[in-house]
């Protein structure tokens, strides 16, 4: 577990409870989210078919994708409803002073 | 207590209905009969990622044989002609008989058909199941101007994948505008548009009046005299549901099995679910019969819910989907009941959406947008609907503030 891989996403306050922002890091894209409990990152892409998860809906602990309604639980990006039947990849998430890293493998 | 549970229709509706049966009844035996030789499988990538190869037959599939058999649900490929609902029989043509305690009749749908001269019944093709877009897949291969008769959601469909395999694409549709009325004019309109700029053309307002077979292409003329020549025919020109088997039995028919809001119909241990079924819905206070995904699947479940004795209502809030080129169209409630209509964004890019309230609370809304841009807002919509909340219009047509924002928590 080298330090490199934790990745700055930005500050604390840039993302509204219960809701999320997109972070790209070189050619991949993520969606990391605030919830009551804490911050969580997923891939940013839907499991189904292309589509940003960005304009989801985030309610509860989970994520429901704009396109077709497939709803992912953002903590174990468990794929909770079809048409997403593939889970969803989850990345650790760290805050240090006021700063959100993510850690991508 | 040990039962005979029987599903009619292997399909969407069967298969969720069979699977929540089991979850609250682990001993009956549960039984879909469906005459496709195939276990369910998801019809929406038939006229899109499976035509355009994204999708394989494989991907298709709700459920794997292993899921079943681990249920314990049996699925048997059967086509079933005729019932027998006082004695609880179902016959098959080969004389195969299936009894029930409970049924379940999830039909489904089937294409409306061109009246035609019988010599080219074959010659015009319709999407409706797997074998269908096999067939309709492997024949566009070797064909570059293809026409669609009808201009609704499938046809609409396949006129975008066709496009995106580079064949040049006729839309023949009958009425003033595409996708039906109940599709707001300024949204099929847009719609409309994206199909034009992808180089396909549409042609509103006109009837067929006569197709011609000409040296294994066609000719078909139009009310207004004008000719079309084409060298494939698609017609998508809506469905109607599968009702047959039931004409001359007791079960209360109109447009579909009717049912009540615990999916049972006017006869007693038989359900229905899915498109097949014109259902009451207790929010909207009326009957309805829906095509889409989401209901075949929520329907389902609800069915399976009051056929294994858990009294459960149904109060899904309809919506479905339609994805054509890179926008994706959505359709939440029922847009047909509206003293007041709201217009929330005018650039596609953004997202448009029509809402439409009734005593300043929101009975429906259409929205479209390329992909991705109207998703929030319209499940939004669907939960301020179903809450009945009385909506800050403001909030609704300025897209600048967020929908969330009326949600009573
Ligand atoms: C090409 C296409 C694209 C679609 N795209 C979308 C979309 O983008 N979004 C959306 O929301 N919805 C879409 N839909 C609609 C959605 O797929 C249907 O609403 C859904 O499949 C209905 O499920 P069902 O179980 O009621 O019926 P079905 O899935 O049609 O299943 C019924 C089954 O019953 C079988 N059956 C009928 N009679 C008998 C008999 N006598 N004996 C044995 N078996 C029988 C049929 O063969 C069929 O397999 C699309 C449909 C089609 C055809
Ligand atoms: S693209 Fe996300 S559910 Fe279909």
């Amino acid at each position: 577990m080298s330090e490199e891989n934790w990745i700055e996403v930005g500050a604390t306050d840039s993302i509204e409870e219960e809701d999320l922002i997109r972070f790209d890091h070189q050619d991949k894209t993520f969606c990391v989210y605030k919830l009551t409990d804490g911050f969580y990152a997923t891939d940013g892409i839907c499991t189904h078919e292309a589509v940003h998860l960005e304009d989801g809906l985030v309610m509860d602990d989970e994520i429901e994708c704009p396109m077709h309604q497939g709803i992912f639980n953002i903590k174990s990006g468990e794929a909770l409803s079809p048409p997403a039947c593939e889970d969803l990849k989850t990345y650790p998430v760290k805050v240090d002073n006021d700063k959100i890293f993510i850690k991508i493998d | 207590m040990k039962n005979n549970i029987v599903i009619l229709g292997g399909g969407q509706a069967g298969i969720y209905a069979a699977r929540e049966i089991r979850q609250n009844d682990s001993k009956s035996n549960i039984k879909i009969l469906g005459e496709e030789n195939l276990l369910p499988y998801e019809r929406p990538p038939l006229s899109k990622d499976f035509l355009l190869d994204k999708k394989k037959e494989e991907d298709l599939y709700f459920h794997s044989s292993d899921v079943l058999k681990n249920e314990n649900i049996e699925f048997e490929n059967i086509s079933i002609n005729k019932v027998d609902f006082e004695n609880k029989k179902l016959f098959a043509k080969n004389d195969n008989v299936y009894s029930y305690d409970s049924l379940l009749i999830s039909t489904g749908s089937e294409n409306k058909k061109l009246s035609l001269d019988n010599n080219l019944k074959n010659d015009i093709y319709y999407l409706r199941n797997l074998e269908e877009a096999k067939k309709i897949k492997e024949i566009v291969s070797n064909k570059n101007k293809i026409t669609i008769i009808g201009g609704g959601f499938i046809g609409l469909e396949i006129a975008s994948s066709l496009s995106q395999l580079q064949k040049k694409v006729i839309v023949i549709e009958i009425g003033n505008q595409l996708m039906g009325r109940i599709i707001p004019k300024q949204i099929a309109d847009l719609v409309q548009n994206t199909h034009i700029e992808h180089g396909n053309e549409i042609i509103l307002n006109k009837q067929i009046e006569k197709i011609t077979k000409k040296n294994g292409d066609y000719e078909i003329l139009l009310n207004d005299n004008s000719l079309i020549e084409t060298d494939f025919i698609i017609a998508g020109i809506g469905s109607t549901p599968t009702v047959k088997l039931f004409e001359n039995t007791n079960l209360k028919l109109d447009n579909g099995i009717v049912t009540n809001q615990f999916c049972e119909t006017s006869i007693k241990d038989v359900f229905a679910a899915g498109d097949v079924s014109n259902f009451y819905h207790p929010f909207y206070e009326r009957n309805m019969r829906l095509e889409s995904y989401q209901h075949a699947q929520n329907h389902g479940i609800c069915a399976g819910k009051n056929i294994a004795g858990v009294k459960t209502e149904y109060t899904s809030i309809p919506w479905m989907w339609s994805d054509q080129f890179n926008l994706n169209l959505q359709l939440t409630g029922i847009c047909d009941e509206y003293d007041e209509i709201i217009e929330r964004g005018n650039d596609i890019n953004n997202g448009v959406i029509y809402f439409f309230l009734k005593n300043n609370k929101i009975r429906g809304a259409c929205g479209v947008g390329i992909i991705g841009k109207v998703g929030r807002d319209i499940r939004i919509t669907s939960k301020l609907t179903e809450k009945d909340t009385i909506v800050d219009k403001q909030i609704l047509s300025d897209q600048n503030l967020k929908l969330n924002k009326l949600i009573q928590k």
